[in-house]
Formats: C-alpha cells, sequence, structure tokens
C-alpha cells in the first residue's frame, strides 16, 4: 500500500518535471539548453512509465521505457547536437506570432480548458483515478504546448524539437488515458528518427536547387572534400 | 501565550541580524570559487559593517531629510517584516503578525524609500537606480502578489506562522505543489534581491546598476543600515523558501536544545541555499532589461498552475 503512495508521489513530481521542462521549452533561446531540456523531458517520461510498471506491471510499459530511453533520450538528443553543433546557430530568438511571455500565457488558458474539457468528456468513462485523468491533461497541455513551439519559432532546429516535445505529449496521454499499442509506439519513434535525419537536410535549406544546395552544405561545413578542419 | 511571543521576537530579531552576514558572504565565495578565485572570508561582511559603523557620515549637500531618514526607515522596516518570518522557532501569532500581505507592504515601503533616496541627492546615477528599480518593482509585482496568493492557497491561511505550522507538522515536504512553488519563490528571491539576471550586485558600472546605483550616496553608518537591511531581506527570502518548502528541524518549543538545533539545521540549510543562489548567478549572464518579463513570467505561470491544480483539483 504504501508502495502504491510512493510510486503515485513519484509520478505526480515526474509530472511537475514535465511541466517545467515542456514551460522551459517555450521560453529559452538557447539551443543547447533546449536539446538538454528535451533529453531531460524524454528522461521524465521514461520515469513515468518506470512508475506505472510498478503500480500495474504490465509488460508493455516496460518495453515503452526502454525505447524511449534509447531513442529519446540517447539518439535524437545526439543527433540533433551534432547538426547544431555542425551548423553553428547558438540561439534562437526569433520569434512569430508569439513572445515566449504571451505563449506561456496562452498555455496555461489551455491547460485550463481542456482540464475543463476532459473533466465533462471522461465522466462516463471509468478512470482509474485521479493520477489518470492529470496524466491525460498534461499529455494534451503538453501536446498543444509543442505546437506552440512549432509555430511560433523560426529556425527549423526549434521547430523540430516543438514536434518532438508534442510527440512526448501523445505518448504521455498514450500512457494514462488508452492503451497504446506497442507497435505503434515504436513506428512512431522509428518516424522521429528518420524526421530528425532529415532536419540536416531542412535546417541547411530545402528551398535550394542541388547545385546551390551543395554550396550551402560548404558553406554551413557540413561537407568537407579536401579534410581539412572546419 | 504573550511572553512566548515576546521571547520570540527577541529570538527571531537577534538570529536575524546575526545570520544576514554570513549568507551573504557565502554567495561571493560560492561565487569567487567558481570563478577560480579565493574570495573574501566567510565573515568579512560583518568586517565592512563594523567599519562603516565606526566612519563618519557625509551627506550632499543637495540632500534633504529623506536621505536621513532613509536608512532608519529601511532598517526599521526590514526589522519589523522579519518579525513575520519564523526562522528558527515557530509559535502561535499575535496581533495578525505575520499576514502575508503585510510583509508584502513592509518590504515595498523599505523599496520605496530607498528610491526616493536614491533620486533625492540629486546624483545621476542614483536616479537611474531608482527608475529602473521601480520599473521593475512595477512588473515584478503581479508576479510577488500571484506567488504569495498561491502560497496561501496551498496552505490555507493568509499567515506565514500558520503556513510554517503547518509545513512543519506535515513531515511530508515534497508535493508536486510544492515544488512548484519553490521555483516562483526563488525566481521572486532572485528578483527582489537584485541578483544576477537582473542586476548585477558586484559592479558599480554605471549601466547596469540598480540597487548599487540608489545607495551609492550613502555613506558610513548609514550605508551599513542600507547594506544590513539588505542582507536580512534576503535572509528572510531565504527563511521563506527554506521553513515551507523543506521545514523539518524547526523548534516549535522553548527549550534550549531544540532551538540549538533548529539554529544548526537553519544554517546549513540557509548554506546550502547561498551555494544554490551562488551557483545560478555563476552560471547566467545578465539579461537586457526589456527581456526580464519572460523570467518573472516563469514565476507567475508555476503559481498560477498551482492556483489552478489547488482550486479544481
Amino acid at each position: 500500500m504504501t508502495d502504491t503512495a510512493y510510486l503515485e508521489a513519484a509520478i505526480k513530481i515526474l509530472f511537475v518535471g514535465v511541466i517545467i521542462t515542456a514551460a522551459y521549452i517555450i521560453t529559452t533561446r538557447n539551443l543547447i539548453s533546449l536539446i538538454r531540456v528535451y533529453a531531460l523531458q524524454s528522461l521524465a517520461l521514461v520515469g513515468i512509465a518506470l512508475a506505472l510498471y510498478g503500480l500495474e506491471g504490465s509488460l508493455v510499459l516496460l518495453g515503452i521505457a526502454l525505447v524511449t530511453f534509447i531513442s529519446k533520450v540517447l539518439i535524437i538528443p545526439y543527433f540533433i547536437a551534432t547538426i547544431q553543433e555542425k551548423i553553428r546557430i547558438k540561439r534562437d530568438i526569433d520569434f512569430h506570432f508569439l513572445s515566449p511571455t504571451s505563449s506561456l500565457f496562452i498555455s496555461l488558458g489551455l491547460m485550463l480548458v481542456i482540464y475543463i474539457v476532459l473533466s465533462r468528456i471522461l465522466v462516463e468513462i471509468p478512470v482509474k483515478g485521479n493520477l489518470f485523468f492529470f496524466g491525460a491533461v498534461i499529455g494534451i497541455s503538453l501536446m498543444l504546448m509543442g505546437m506552440m513551439v512549432t509555430f511560433s519559432r523560426k529556425k527549423a532546429l526549434t521547430k523540430v524539437l516543438g514536434y518532438l516535445s508534442m510527440e512526448n505529449g501523445v505518448l504521455l496521454f498514450g500512457l494514462f488515458a488508452t492503451e497504446l499499442p506497442f507497435i505503434i509506439e515504436f513506428l512512431i519513434i522509428i518516424d522521429l528518427i528518420i524526421l530528425v535525419l532529415l532536419t540536416t537536410i531542412l535546417t541547411v535549406g530545402i528551398d535550394s536547387t542541388l547545385e546551390q544546395y551543395h554550396n550551402r552544405l560548404h558553406r554551413f561545413y557540413l561537407w568537407d572534400e579536401k579534410g581539412d578542419a572546419p | 501565550m504573550i511572553p512566548d511571543f515576546a521571547l520570540y521576537c527577541m529570538l527571531n530579531t537577534l538570529a536575524v541580524i546575526i545570520i544576514s552576514p554570513l549568507f551573504v558572504s557565502l554567495i561571493k565565495k560560492v561565487k569567487a570559487w567558481t570563478q577560480g578565485r579565493q574570495g573574501p572570508s566567510v565573515f568579512q561582511t560583518y568586517y565592512t559593517l563594523a567599519k562603516l559603523l565606526s566612519k563618519e557620515v557625509i551627506y550632499s549637500r543637495n540632500a534633504s531629510w529623506i536621505m536621513r531618514v532613509t536608512p532608519y526607515v529601511n532598517i526599521a522596516a526590514i526589522l519589523t517584516a522579519s518579525l513575520f518570518v519564523p526562522l528558527i522557532y515557530v509559535t502561535d501569532s499575535v496581533g495578525g503578525i505575520g499576514n502575508i500581505i503585510l510583509f508584502l507592504y513592509l518590504l515595498v515601503l523599505a523599496r520605496f524609500f530607498m528610491a526616493l533616496a536614491g533620486l533625492d541627492a540629486g546624483c545621476s546615477f542614483g536616479g537611474m537606480g531608482s527608475s529602473r528599480e521601480m520599473s521593475i518593482s512595477a512588473i515584478i509585482e503581479p508576479t510577488t502578489i500571484i506567488v504569495f496568493a498561491a502560497l496561501a492557497f496551498v496552505f490555507k491561511s493568509l499567515n506565514i506562522f500558520d503556513m510554517v505550522l503547518v509545513s512543519s507538522a506535515t513531515g511530508t515536504p515534497v508535493t508536486p505543489t510544492l515544488i512548484l512553488i519553490g521555483i516562483s519563490l526563488f525566481i521572486i528571491l532572485i528578483v527582489e534581491t537584485s541578483r544576477l539576471p537582473v542586476d548585477n550586485p558586484e559592479t558599480h558600472l554605471e549601466l547596469t546598476m540598480i540597487h548599487e546605483g540608489m545607495i551609492l550616496e550613502q555613506s558610513g553608518r548609514n550605508l551599513a543600515l542600507m547594506e544590513l537591511s539588505a542582507a536580512i531581506k534576503q535572509t528572510l527570502l531565504m527563511a521563506l523558501i527554506i521553513n515551507l518548502i523543506i521545514p523539518f528541524g524547526l523548534a516549535t518549543s522553548l527549550s534550549l536544545v531544540a532551538l540549538g538545533i533548529a539554529l544548526c539545521v537553519f544554517v546549513i540549510k540557509g548554506t546550502v541555499l547561498a551555494g544554490v543562489i551562488g551557483l545560478f548567478e555563476s552560471s547566467m549572464a545578465k539579461t537586457r532589461f526589456f527581456r526580464l518579463p519572460s523570467l518573472f513570467i516563469m514565476g507567475f505561470f508555476f503559481s498560477t498552475l498551482v492556483i489552478i491544480i489547488e482550486v479544481f483539483a
């Protein structure tokens, strides 16, 4: 009994961690810490999945935790960090439409709306308790906050990070509200890795012809034929 | 109850005056270490205050009575405010002491007089400092109110004594709401004590200074009082974080052993927090003035979230 209480408390604290990282992703301008915080957010999700495994004992959760850890904590942040290092952009200071301050205000409103809407929708369906309801609320909020990052940033790298944090929201919602089949989760992650690889092309310029693209690769030191240090 | 409370008042004031300079030096020491320097001794602030207290006061020719009265108003307001935050011993409050709104107003009174004194001497740096300080405090005020409102929602009381009693009685301190409030209070602490992303406490560079600019014209024992009241204000805000978020070790009965343990525990926890502040400051560069709202808004966001959680869940 006390074990269950501890696990639930741990999950709640991890929820707070997810919210803090989401707020940080919305406001920060520093790309390096953005990537680290994304990795941290994914790590919090891994923790939540493990704690849920402790509560429910379903092996799928353990699989999700493992796949999330390998892909979202290790591989994807590593790739993005490498790209970021190569194109030598340290900051993303341009914002479309919304400044970080107003984004945070809007996300507060979003959370409130989602809370109210979900409490109307889920009243019919037997949810397993307060915890699962909050997980669903935070999952959808995280999704919408990630969407806000995607459309309020200008750099392709940060847009991708917004998309990735959106996917974290989907995963969180899937963990708590529905039973997401493992295979779908796995396919989503493969998609994500391909997306991150494509980012290499996107950040350098999708709007160019092949010749121009080659030149740009040179300019960003991504292509080094002579082998001299960039 | 009344004698208990009188004893509390003496103990608390004594503790806050003795401990405050130590925390100031500790933060400086941590910052020096991160920069690879030895740094001043941890007792340096005591020496500086003692030296300043024995020096004569010099007033500018333009200075009016405001300049003369400000250090005393400042220290009086801050010391009264220090009665509102129990440091090492907590008892039932008497006569509305501990009211959170009055606490905020006392801090603002001190700040208001400090800004007036900055303008009063006719020094242009003082004027710049005052204008900046007032702009910042106008922006931070809603955040501060929301953070303290969130505290009131979580502990179901407007009195800091009740809050501390509740949090020291429950014992299991780490709840999600308290983590969020802790972050908000930390941001308030950084802004109210003019620390790094907002103001650099170490520089007298005219382009950046806020707090230092306002007390530039103070000298001698007046300067000592201003420095001491700034140190006490910092200790009070640190004590709020310490005693609300990690309350273990706080004395609830008047015995010498309990008080001794409480004092030791408080100094240790304060040292850790001072270390955190020092590291936080060392890892930051000063932000542009117009970017500051994005720092406050984090505190606002988290504490509004706490209120939403408390109201709906």
